[in-house]
């Protein structure tokens, strides 16, 4: 293992590079020792608390094994109002690292290499990005409207529904067409001229006139840019996968109260499969995607908790040794291999959280990372 | 007559709910001998308000000077206020308006932004436990409380009044009108007050200067009050009603240009009608009986259509409540007295929120006390039960059906005073107090916990006092050491299930503390000065989780180092006042590290007034008075936040005009 690590570091040096701006960043060394990835950097978005205006990025460097806290603001000390307010979601294109900053209505685009802004692009009450080779796809929550009348009474209420946006990935601006989708959009992804979106209906829960939870998955075409149908899931639908083979995986959360979160499967023909119950954090890894639930999840007295981890490909189910129960609050999960995971700890969700590393199963490190450490994404 | 002396006594030294007989007035101070009328311990801080042009607007800007008082204030003359007292939550904080408490079962907290100063005649800070006769039960049961007084008008003519104009920074407009008449053997006053402020100043947002936005407000008081004697007693009736509408502006954070911070509106209706009849029935045995009903409507409404940032909420609430107080006060041998206080309050809220609870609660309290006062030694103990009976929809047993469940505690205290030199006094207390879990503790869905105690708070504390009078000269110190533990601390934590959080009795904060107050006073001639300098520290640790790493750190929002000075300066009729606040760093999370230290702020305000006298009206004994103030708070232009994200006004100015007839 040691060895493969070794030879990796010596593969990248074959062409030697400008050192990155980001090379003089020092954090807290870590033992990287067994761990066998491609992937330069590790990024960790933290979500911050929402009107504290604290988001922060962080990522762990494979080849010097630092682990490096708060780096857009290091690397852009101009930005005074930092990262902004609540990161809610990360992902990789190419050497851009995009990030949805939902509190902010901005889509923040900074370079994997050095962390340094490179747009920051308006785009309101944003939640998840998913890219294909032009456009990068943006759920968001915007497009309420309520009219009341003179006592305040509503005359006329649109239960708000959620739009997909998209942006350009060159000129890296918003698109003027975008494409209603069901209450309260999460999660995006896209496989094969289509895009996937997870509907919540997160606030539609607590709204009139029905109160419910959203249960569908949008189906997008990508040419026209159209809803192409809507289908049924499971209530409170949250993250949803593509593992380039073409299976579409869907975790849902529940209505915390007699419906269980779980992991959906959309089958080639469109009709969805359950594959499990109880799943909390998730992450995919190339055709493999990796979860850990709680069977407890409706014991809100805190102390119970019987956390289970899986692996699921092409729809087989498979137990992890993944000891997660460890920590206080796992809040986020990266599969750095078959066998080696970030795990994040959101603590309190109140002062700042960890990372830990699991390896064959054993914790190995913790780090403190920013308050509710909750987003991974690989470069 | 002695029964009246007593009486009399009992006015002039503390009382808003006073037994009061006119024939009191004939009787010489050498009669006064009935000591077991005094109260056994001193309010910690006591200021009159009453007929000063030059005190702060705002209620919460009073408060801030006292000592152990933080005041967490959101900005704005609109912005949430609330004062929490030695580190004690302001759920732990009762808030008294002539004895009967204004209380919020929905998160326990009362706004003190919605009180002018002016509508007062006085305010009284308690620390420990306040004890008096025929108090209600309630008043022996906050962990420490804050008595917001009206006077009862002296009515020497018919008809005497008040017209204040105060308009100033933010476009604050601020009339008020009052207006008091004796009918025979009662005595009627009315008051109103509107106020309007755009809520707009300067604040800098990230390298920029920008102006805060949707932070107006306009409301409307209108009070009305009934006085009146019958034999041996007093009987008081208070209407209120207030109207309010308001913006929130938003924490400043970063947030795309074009879209607004916030576009939040709140509108408040809020109504109580309040009274009361204390009667001595014969020298050992006297009653007070106090009533009151509430009712308050919030229309809160994020206004996602002026924000596509807001999460669509449009949302009202209502709360209600009964309350009905009996206290009897019963002298077995004086100076040794008994009372019993017995409180009933029924609460209800109600709103539109989506699979509400629409809780119910009926609370009982009573309070058995007894004390023994001398002149210069007294004694009082106390013991106070608390029983609450809820009863709400319980989403989670799988259909909408109503669950009840009952609460209760047990709290003892034991007030001292000892006066061993003439002018050197010690009083102590030590007092277990409860909190009981506001109804979103208990019922906010998907975070509400309906298994939650009460939260404890075992208060200990002494307050040494010296006074030294010489010539023209006056000297006041006071030394204030205090031990506070909190425990079963009521938060709110995620569980297992990381989308939900759940709120838990698993907190435990330890405050060491301090106060200190030190005032000189000089009159001579037509000259007057005076200087207080207040210090108060505090070390209030979280001992929640052994072995985390917050323990022992200090509590969000609490300074180490705090105080302020404050200087006056009289010439005949015109008063100076300059007074400075101090608040040491703090930090907004228990992870006491850099990014979130809130920085130490201090501000000082200067205000000059002047009244005129008038020649008397032919057959009116009071003497018309004009009196014209100007306030000008933050002289030096601070810009600094008390809650991070929220930043203050810079340099502000009122002018007040006042008339008085």
């Amino acid at each position: 293992m040691l060895c493969g690590a070794f030879l990796y570091c010596a593969c990248q040096n074959q062409t030697p590079e400008v050192p990155s701006a980001d090379a003089d960043l020092t954090g807290t060394k870590v033992d990287l020792s067994g761990v066998v990835t491609s992937a330069k950097k590790v990024f960790l978005l933290n979500e911050g608390g929402m009107g504290s205006n604290n988001a922060s990025l962080d990522f762990l460097r494979i080849s010097d094994a630092s682990y490096i806290t708060s780096a857009f603001k290091k690397m852009n000390p101009g930005a005074a109002a930092g990262l902004g307010d609540t990161g809610n979601d990360i992902a990789v294109n190419g050497d851009e690292v995009w990030m949805v900053i939902n509190n902010s209505g901005l889509v923040e685009v900074v370079s994997a290499k050095d962390e340094k802004e490179l747009a920051a692009i308006k785009v309101a009450t944003p939640r998840s990005i998913a890219f294909d080779d032009k456009y990068a796809y943006v759920t968001s929550w915007a497009g309420a409207y309520a009219i009341y009348g003179p006592d305040y009474s509503i005359t006329d209420f649109k239960n708000p529904k959620g739009m997909l946006y998209r942006i350009d990935l060159k000129t890296r601006k918003l698109d003027s067409k975008a494409v209603e989708v069901g209450y309260q959009p999460e999660g995006v992804a896209v496989h094969d001229g289509k895009i996937y979106v997870a509907n919540s209906g997160g606030i539609a829960s607590s709204l009139p006139p029905a109160y419910a939870y959203d249960n569908t998955l949008s189906v997008i075409d990508a040419a026209s840019f159209t809803l192409e149908k809507n289908i049924e899931v499971a209530v409170n639908l949250k993250n949803v996968y593509a593992d380039g083979k073409g299976n579409i995986y869907v975790t849902t959360l529940g209505n915390f109260y007699d419906v269980h979160s779980g992991l959906y499967r959309m089958l080639a023909g469109g009709s969805v499969a359950k594959v499990a119950d109880y799943v909390s954090i998730s992450a995919l890894k190339g055709d493999t995607l990796w979860f850990v639930g709680n069977a407890e999840e409706f014991d809100f007295s805190a102390t119970q908790r019987t956390w289970k981890a899986f692996r699921c490909k092409d729809g087989v189910l498979a137990e992890v040794n993944l000891p997660v129960g460890i920590l206080t609050a796992p809040y986020g999960l990266c599969a750095l291999s078959d066998n080696a995971f970030l795990v994040s700890d959101a603590g309190d969700y109140w002062n700042p959280g960890t990372v830990s590393l699991f390896l064959d199963g054993a914790k190995k490190w913790t780090v403190t990372a920013g308050v509710c450490p909750g987003h991974f994404a690989l470069w | 007559m002695r029964r009246c002396a007593v009486f009399l006594l009992s006015i002039s030294l503390s009382t808003p709910w006073c037994l009061y007989a006119r024939e009191a007035d004939t009787l010489s101070a050498a009669r006064v001998v009935a000591v077991k009328a005094l109260p056994v311990v001193r309010a910690a801080e006591e200021m009159k308000l009453e007929g000063k042009a030059d005190v702060p607007a705002q209620l919460s800007d009073v408060l801030q000077v006292f000592t152990g008082v933080q005041v967490k204030d959101y900005g704005g003359v609109g912005g949430l206020k609330t004062v929490n007292v030695r580190s004690l939550g302001s759920e732990h904080i009762g808030i008294f308006l002539d004895g009967i408490q204004i209380d919020n079962a929905q998160n326990m907290q009362v706004d003190l932004g919605r009180f002018q100063a002016d509508g007062f005649s006085s305010v009284a800070l308690y620390n420990g436990q306040k004890t008096r006769r025929l108090q209600t039960a309630k008043e022996y049961a906050s962990g420490a409380a804050v008595h917001l007084e009206t006077a009862r008008p002296a009515l020497p003519d018919k008809v005497v009044g008040r017209v204040k104009m105060r308009a100033g920074s933010f476009d604050t407009v601020n009339p008020s009108l009052s207006c008091s008449a004796g009918l025979g053997p009662v005595a009627l006053s009315v008051c109103g007050d509107f106020l309007y402020s755009s809520g707009r100043y300067d604040f800098p947002c990230f390298g920029q200067t920008l102006v805060r936005e949707n932070g107006d407000i306009r409301s409307l008081r209108l009070e009305s009050r009934l006085f009146g004697n019958v034999r041996g007693g007093e009987w008081r009736l208070h209407a209120y009603a207030y109207g309010s509408e308001r913006g929130f502006p938003g924490p400043v954070i970063r947030r795309a240009a074009g879209f607004p911070f916030s576009a939040e509106r709140q509108s408040d209706q809020d109504f109580f009608v309040q009274g009361g009849w204390v009667q001595e029935w014969n020298g050992a045995y006297s009653t007070s009986l106090k009533l009151k009903y509430a009712n308050n409507y919030t229309h809160y409404a994020t206004h996602a259509e002026k924000n596509p940032m807001a999460f669509p909420y449009d949302l009202w609430y209502r709360q209600q409540s009964v309350y009905a107080s009996l206290a009897q006060s019963y002298v077995i041998s004086d100076p040794w007295s008994v009372d019993l206080s017995t409180d009933v309050q029924w609460n209800a809220l109600d709103s539109d929120v989506g699979m509400f609870a629409e809780p119910r609660r009926t609370a009982f309290t009573g309070a058995l006390s007894t004390r023994y006062v001398l002149d210069r030694f007294r004694v009082a103990a106390h013991l106070i039960y608390q029983g609450t009976w809820d009863v709400y929809k319980n989403l989670e047993a799988g259909a909408w059906t109503r669950e009840n469940r009952y609460r209760d505690a047990w709290m003892p205290s034991l007030s001292l005073f000892w006066a061993p030199l003439r002018n050197f006094e010690i009083d102590a207390f030590v007092k277990r107090s409860y909190r009981l879990p506001s109804f979103n503790d208990l019922y906010y869905r998907l975070v509400g916990n309906s298994d939650l105690r009460p939260e404890l708070a075992l208060q200990t504390g002494a307050d040494l006092r010296y006074a030294l009078t010489s010539g023209p000269w006056r000297f006041d110190a006071r030394i204030s050491p205090y031990y506070n533990r909190v425990s079963d601390k009521i938060l709110a934590i995620p569980t297992t299930s990381q989308f939900r959080w759940t709120m838990l009795n698993i907190g435990i904060v330890d405050i060491f503390g301090l106060d200190v107050r030190l005032t000189a006073a000089w009159a001579a001639g037509d000259w007057s000065a005076s200087a207080t300098t207040r210090y108060s520290l505090q070390r209030a640790m979280d001992h929640s989780t052994p072995g985390s790493s917050v323990w022992g750190n200090q509590i969000p929002y609490i300074p180490v180092h705090s105080g302020s000075i404050d200087l006056s300066l009289g010439w005949r009729k015109w008063r100076l006042h300059a007074g400075s606040v101090f608040t040491g760093e703090r930090w907004s999370r228990t992870a006491n590290i850099p990014d979130y230290r809130v920085a130490p702020w201090s501000v000082t305000d200067l205000s000059l007034s002047k009244t005129f006298s008038f020649p008397a009206l032919r057959g009116r004994s009071t003497v018309p008075e004009l009196s014209l103030g100007v306030v000008c708070r933050n002289i030096f232009d601070r810009h600094y936040e008390i809650v991070q994200g929220y930043p203050m006004p810079g340099f502000n100015a009122s002018l007040s005009i006042e008339f008085n007839w």
